[in-house]
């Protein structure tokens, strides 16, 4: 299965529908391990006595964090494996388990609010649409994904639109 | 990677628009490949699996997309220091780059929005792969410098 007509089926029906989530909270322990892989070293992200001489109750997330998190689940059983290695929950609502292939096409993000050590984050994702397209290796489905994140009191922390190229 | 003065926040009168930014180069590795992928739970063999990434063509494991918006994101953050707010960035991934390979980042002031109390300064800024020259990533980002001191951090 590639791009046909009942993958734009599932993806139509999927625009505009609303998917909510509560994702955890953020820990110290996470954004130093991400400020670690990235190498690095502003100390905003390790220190919380710095992060407390700037105005902040605790080490803030480097501000892209948040959406660089492929699972935010517990994670899949091996047998629940793709061959390419990813789990079958792609985040990409309308998307099947198998049988697409996927390719990121860039994102847009609005930082609205730093995510402090802490935090509680909820995520509702949204299909905003789809665009068909060929290509040489024959048809494509540009499709464009929001993502809000949320602090436990609704708050707004970060948007974003990722745009994901199926084929 | 070549050291900023990570500690200092740019006073906006001091910039212009069509300014050229420092350029700052890091070195990426299989072992920064595979912390990122740890640390993001990313578990596409493409970014650790040698002979799976050469089958899909590739001559080395892939730089994460999300590593490439990282560099970026801490070019901008590096830059406007403690005092700045980085607002919004968008990012397109448009080249890959391996496991080993020398990215460098630079940024070009295109704007300078008047905010009352703050300059909005945007900036295009491009990862390019020191290999050939290839733009890896157009960026474009929107950060948020106070006009006066204390350059403290602003807290949403």
């Amino acid at each position: 299965m590639s791009v046909d007509d009942r993958l734009v089926k599932n993806l139509t029906e999927e625009v505009g529908v609303e998917h909510a989530e509560l994702l955890g909270v953020i820990s110290a322990g996470r954004i130093g391990r991400y400020a670690a892989a990235v190498d690095d070293s502003n100390p905003l992200y390790r220190d919380a006595e710095y992060a407390r001489s700037l105005g902040y109750a605790h080490v803030v997330a480097p501000p892209n964090l948040i959406a660089a998190v492929i699972n935010w689940t517990s994670g899949a059983a091996y047998d629940r494996l793709r061959e390419d290695g990813t789990e079958a929950d792609l985040h990409l609502p309308g998307v099947p388990a198998s049988g697409v292939r996927v390719m990121g096409g860039g994102e847009e993000i609005e930082f609205v609010a730093p995510i402090v050590a802490g935090t509680e984050v909820s995520r509702t994702t949204v299909l905003l649409d789809i665009n068909q397209r060929e290509s040489k290796t024959g048809p494509l489905v540009v499709a464009r994904y929001k993502d809000h994140y949320t602090d436990s009191s609704g708050a707004a922390l970060v948007n974003s639109v990722r745009t994901v190229i199926l084929r | 990677m070549t050291a900023l003065d990570t500690a200092t926040t740019p006073h906006p009168g001091t910039l212009a628009v069509g300014q050229v930014l420092a350029a700052i180069t890091r070195t990426t590795s299989l072992t920064q490949v595979f912390r990122y992928s740890a640390a993001t739970w990313n578990t596409h063999r493409i970014h650790y699996d040698l002979d799976y990434a050469k089958r899909e063509g590739y001559p080395g494991v892939l730089v994460q997309s999300h590593l490439h918006g990282a560099f970026v994101t801490q070019y901008c953050t590096d830059w406007m220091g403690p005092g700045g707010t980085l607002e919004s960035l968008v990012v397109s991934v448009r080249r890959y780059a391996v496991a080993g390979e020398s990215l460098t980042c630079v940024g070009v002031i295109t704007e300078l929005e008047d905010q009352g109390d703050f300059v909005a300064v945007h900036l295009d800024v491009t990862e390019t792969r020191d290999s050939d020259g290839a733009v890896c990533v157009p960026g474009k980002a929107v950060i948020r410098l106070p006009l006066h001191e204390p350059t403290k951090g602003t807290n949403g």
